[in-house]
């Protein structure tokens, strides 16, 4: 974990200074893209992103060079976690995820 | 340009001849900063947003568009006519929506024709930004476009807390404008977006002054104003821009910019 942060933190510079965001809509194809980013504009390429359901991770991945990551949405209830390590971890509600 | 709007006035609504309001162009949308992306109602109008008193007839649009993360998406083709009416008369603006879908700054660009004012004998073109942007991430909001006039931010346009204050450089080809001359204006009304409609004034101006504020820039081309009021505020630079001349006439080309005030609460 620790060394997670760090190579984050050297990734991204004063990371931990700034608000993790992230924003996801429905592309009508069932598939669904969730973007991330921080608060100072830096890019999250790279940061760890999962689709978990019921608790566990069903999809993971990173987030693209465009700092995004688009996935087959997931029958049911599921929620899109953008984790910027630890205390930077942000969640989006499937059903929240709209067109 | 001044003494001329006045004139204008004037000539339009004698009721309201003391005020000395300034033309504005619009393109509203109710919110600039969005938690999520969402496809958002824009109206694009010339007006005069604190006192209402004159919708003008704009002539067309020579370039709309977005930049959202570097990448241009002209939005000319969404514009659709419609006659606005504004609290004293209705005038010909337009209507569109854009799907504000992606993460981070939609900086619209909205360059209308050249639009004759008859009272001055001039031409006016107003280039106009505004920033829209979706779940916090700042991308694009102080590009500088280089355009022939621009208003370009050092404050986020959508994130001001009424009692803060929005600082800008007025360009023109990417150059500061020294001591440019700004004129200041507050939306003093809601817009009913079903009825395509400007609705009652919200305040009363202490004196003809307030209506249309006018400020400077200083020797960089850089202003900077307090924001007393949430809402919609509209920065104008006076004939900033490089065109000088429009079929044979004289033509104002300003650059507008718009930001929005919330209070604290």
């Amino acid at each position: 974990m620790k060394k997670t942060v760090l190579v984050l933190a050297l990734a991204t510079g004063s990371l931990f200074a700034h608000t993790a965001l992230m924003s996801c809509f429905d592309n009508g194809d069932g598939t669904v893209t969730c973007e991330g980013g921080f608060s100072d504009g830096s890019s999250a390429s790279g940061v760890k992103f999962r689709v978990e359901q019921n608790g566990k991770t069903v999809i993971e991945g990173k987030m693209s060079e465009y700092s995004d990551f688009t996935f087959e949405k997931p029958s049911g209830a599921y929620t899109a976690v953008f984790d910027a390590g630890e205390g930077h971890a942000v969640k989006i509600t499937g059903s929240d995820i709209t067109e | 340009m001044k003494k001329s709007t006045l004139l204008s006035a004037v000539a339009a609504v004698s009721m309201l001849a003391t005020s000395a309001a300034a033309h504005f162009q619009m393109n509203y949308t109710p919110e600039s900063a969005l938690d999520k992306g969402k496809t958002i109602e824009l109206r694009q109008v010339f007006t005069h947003p604190f006192a209402d008193e004159h919708t003008m007839d704009m002539s067309g649009v020579e370039e709309f568009y977005v930049i959202n993360k570097k990448r241009k998406k002209d939005l000319k083709d969404t514009l659709e006519t419609i006659t606005f009416k504004g609290n004293h008369n209705s005038g010909k603006g337009y209507k569109s929506t854009y799907k504000a879908r992606r993460m981070g700054d939609h900086l619209m660009v909205l360059k209308p024709k050249p639009y004759y004012e008859s009272n001055e004998d001039i031409y006016i073109q107003q280039i106009t930004k505004t920033v829209v942007n979706v779940a916090g991430l700042p991308t694009d909001w102080d590009r500088e476009l280089g355009l022939k006039a621009e208003i370009v931010p050092l404050t986020k346009p959508y994130s001001i807390w009424t009692g803060g204050s929005f600082t800008g450089v007025v360009k023109s080809n990417g150059k500061p404008v020294p001591f440019a001359e700004i004129e200041v204006e507050y939306l003093n009304r809601d817009v009913d977006l079903r009825n395509n409609a400007m609705g009652p004034s919200k305040v009363k101006a202490p004196h003809d002054s307030f209506v249309t504020m006018g400020i400077k820039a200083n020797k960089d081309g850089e202003f900077t104003f307090a924001i007393p009021k949430a809402g919609w505020w509209g920065f104008c630079a006076l004939g900033a821009g490089s065109d000088k001349e429009y079929k044979g006439k004289e033509l104002s080309q300003d650059a507008v910019i718009w930001v929005q005030a919330k209070d604290m609460k």
